[in-house]
């Protein structure tokens, strides 16, 4: 898709969740937006109910993710709102049931829209990839490791966007651990190439799209060098209409 | 930013406008408007009047209407109030550029004076610019401070707070580091330090742009300025407000600086340290330090603080190490050159110079100790001279001591070589001129 099919699909897809009067996208919705802007995440469907799911998991092929979709729902996991890696229409079946217990479980009141059917990734190093307005500098972007690299040592670089291919590459190799993406006891270097692709479309995507207050890929799964980077969870939200 | 930013620092006539006679209330403003008069009639090469609205000061103005119109500057220290009662006539002067002294005006008489300023095609600095404007070049000190006039230099410096402006001043003053030109900006309800850099990126006078800031107005253009200034000149910057707030906006701020290529400064004395190296030495294209000696101790100090730095020492060649052999055989060439301590100033000149021609070295220290040794304060001459003769490699010299090292920094007072007090602080110096020289390397493409 050319940049000017991209920008018309983007803003058809933000327009649409404006009419719908809401400012936070559903992770599906947000994955849309991202692979409309060449951003490889993984497939990822939306079905409302298990008929629909069993037939959306034929086309997907398994193995497969289950995910809630629930827009009172922020960390999926924390609610046991996910499955990994099922692997048959059997384990799909009996863990739809369970998944939506959890969620009720977990939030009594949450308004449960559906669930998503993914494309399941096999293992890989994780890293998150974010984007916020700054009040002082705009539309900036944010890198850091998955898990305690961010959350407990807040291991994370800032670029302000849209960034150069030099920019990118000095945001990853900023933190203290980088040396996890080098490839240490042996490991092969992560695909770095891949994720100051990902880390510029998303600078070019919240500096074209100011609407767009913060964002978050996490994780994405960094793949060894050479085999991509895909993002596995997204969230978007967009600012107050002024 | 409405009418021209040179009339503030390169004006030929000025006008200073006060009360001398705060009427029993107020002894702020009158005593800093004589500070200001005193120091424009000790300083200033230009034309100046005086107009004085309390009428008391011998020889002054009584009325703003007499004032001739279409003077280049106007400096005003009168409390809002009076600022604000006075502001029509203010503009009908024509002046090209006010700088407002006084702080405490609210948001609807900034947004007062803002619309005036536009209107009137005057460029403002200030309000709440205390610590004034200073051109050393041009006897112009238009600042609060009785008598503070730094020496003539590359140093130019933009603040937001007058005091910290002041006490960057006075360090200049102490540590001998020459200014070109000095702004405090205050509210900045006009004239920004977008636009000041932007004059100071043009100034033939300003080698290096220091800017401290407490918040950032207009982020964008900030920051777009900063990016053509380092193209012809370094900028460092010193942001207070850092550590009370939200840890990733201040990490924001910082990536952004970096991004830009301006260069970040954590207090005073290191704006201070980086700012003279950079006026003075051209910068570092290579990581490789030489260390060139008259005793021990001082150079591991040395060699440990260019690790933390993130440099290296520098291994001289074989030809470089045979011509200094042939020359003085007992000179000790390992980790560093160590000239012992009988060494005199022909001797580090000799060597230094032998050291710079080196293509394995990309610039140095030279460890100028007093103590314990033969060298004098005059011995460090040699230094200069040598710096001086390198192509293109920086030179810093450290002398460790209080007292040792004002007595060096006297003996070279002028000369383009900066001198330290700690070997932590030279090659902090050394850093900021190999961070320079990346900038350089990555715009130049």
């Amino acid at each position: 898709m050319g940049l000017v099919a991209a920008k018309k699909k983007v803003a058809e897809i933000l327009n649409s969740i404006r009419k719908d009067g809401r400012r936070e996208l559903m992770e599906f919705e947000s994955k849309q937006v991202l692979a409309a802007w060449g951003v490889p995440v993984n497939r990822t469907e939306f079905a409302s109910d298990l008929s629909e799911a069993v037939k959306v998991a034929r086309e997907v092929r398994y193995p497969i993710v289950l995910k809630i979709t629930s827009p009172d729902i922020i960390h999926k996991s924390e609610a046991k709102g996910i499955k990994v890696g099922l692997s048959s229409e059997l384990e799909l079946r009996q863990s739809f049931g369970e998944l939506i217990d959890n969620v009720r479980t977990y939030k009594p009141d949450a308004k449960i829209l559906g669930v998503t059917i993914q494309e399941y990734l096999p293992p890989a190093r994780e890293v998150i990839v974010g984007a916020l307005q700054d009040p002082s500098f705009g539309a900036t972007v944010m890198f850091g490791l998955g898990g305690v690299w961010v959350e407990v040592l807040k291991d994370i670089s800032f670029r302000l966007a849209p960034l150069s291919a030099e920019d990118a590459r000095e945001m990853i190799q900023e933190i203290k651990g980088y040396p996890v993406l080098a490839g240490i006891r042996g490991a092969p270097q992560a695909d770095v190439n891949a994720l100051v692709d990902t880390i510029q479309k998303v600078g070019q995507l919240v500096h074209e799209f100011p609407e767009i207050t913060e964002m978050d890929l996490n994780p994405i799964f960094a793949f060894d060098d050479g085999k991509g980077a895909v993002v596995a969870d997204a969230r978007i939200i967009l600012g107050e209409i002024k | 930013m409405s009418g021209e930013v040179k009339a503030i620092f390169e004006p030929k006539s000025v006008v200073l406008i006060g009360a001398s006679d705060g009427g029993g209330r107020s002894v702020v403003s009158p005593a800093f408007f004589h500070s200001l008069v005193h120091n424009m009639l000790c300083f200033f090469k230009g034309k100046t009047h005086i107009v004085d609205l309390s009428g008391k000061l011998e020889g002054a103005i009584k009325n703003l209407n007499l004032v001739p119109k279409g003077r280049d500057l106007a400096v005003v220290v009168l409390p809002p109030k009076l600022v604000m009662k006075n502001w029509r006539k203010l503009l009908d002067r024509k002046v090209k550029a006010m700088v407002l002294v006084a702080g405490g005006f609210d948001q609807q008489q900034r947004e007062e004076l803002a619309r005036g300023a536009t209107k009137r095609k005057v460029c403002v600095l200030g309000p709440n610019a205390t610590a004034g404007a200073i051109n050393p070049a041009r006897g112009l000190c238009a600042t609060l401070e009785r008598g503070l006039m730094p020496s003539r230099g590359g140093v130019a410096v933009i603040s937001q707070d007058g005091a910290v402006g002041t006490a960057i001043l006075d360090w200049a003053c102490f540590y001998g580091v020459g200014v070109s030109k000095f702004a405090s900006t205050g509210d900045g309800i006009d004239v920004t330090e977008a636009d000041l850099l932007e004059y100071l990126t043009r100034d033939k006078e300003t080698k290096v742009i220091c800017i401290y800031l407490e918040s950032v107005r207009d982020g964008r253009k900030f920051l777009k300025s900063i990016r053509e200034a380092v193209k012809k000149k370094p900028v460092a910057v010193l942001k207070g407000n850092t550590a009370r707030g939200e840890g990733k906006r201040d990490k924001i701020f910082a990536a952004s600086l970096r991004q830009v290529g301006a260069l970040q400064v954590g207090d005073v004395e290191e704006f201070l340290g980086v700012a003279d190296a950079l006026a003075k030495q051209p910068p570092m294209h290579g990581d490789r330090v030489a260390v060139v000696t008259n005793v021990g101790g001082p150079a591991v100090l040395v060699a440990d603080a260019i690790s933390r730095e993130g440099l290296a020492l520098a291994r001289l060649s074989d030809k470089v190490v045979k011509k200094i052999i042939g020359k003085y055989p007992d000179i000790n060439i390992a980790d560093w050159v160590d000239l012992g301590i009988g060494a005199k100033g022909d001797q580090y000149k000799f060597i230094l110079e032998q050291v710079l021609s080196d293509p394995s070295v990309d610039g140095a220290v030279a460890v100028n100790e007093l103590k314990l040794s033969f060298l004098e304060s005059e011995d460090v001459q040699a230094v200069a001279e040598a710096a001086k003769k390198s192509k293109g490699k920086p030179v810093v010299s450290v002398v460790m001591g209080g007292e040792d090292c004002t007595l060096v920094r006297e003996a070279l007072r002028g000369r383009d070589i900066p001198v330290y007090d700690s070997p932590q602080k030279a090659v902090r110096a050394l850093g900021a001129l190999r961070s320079y020289g990346k900038t350089r390397a990555r715009v130049e493409g």
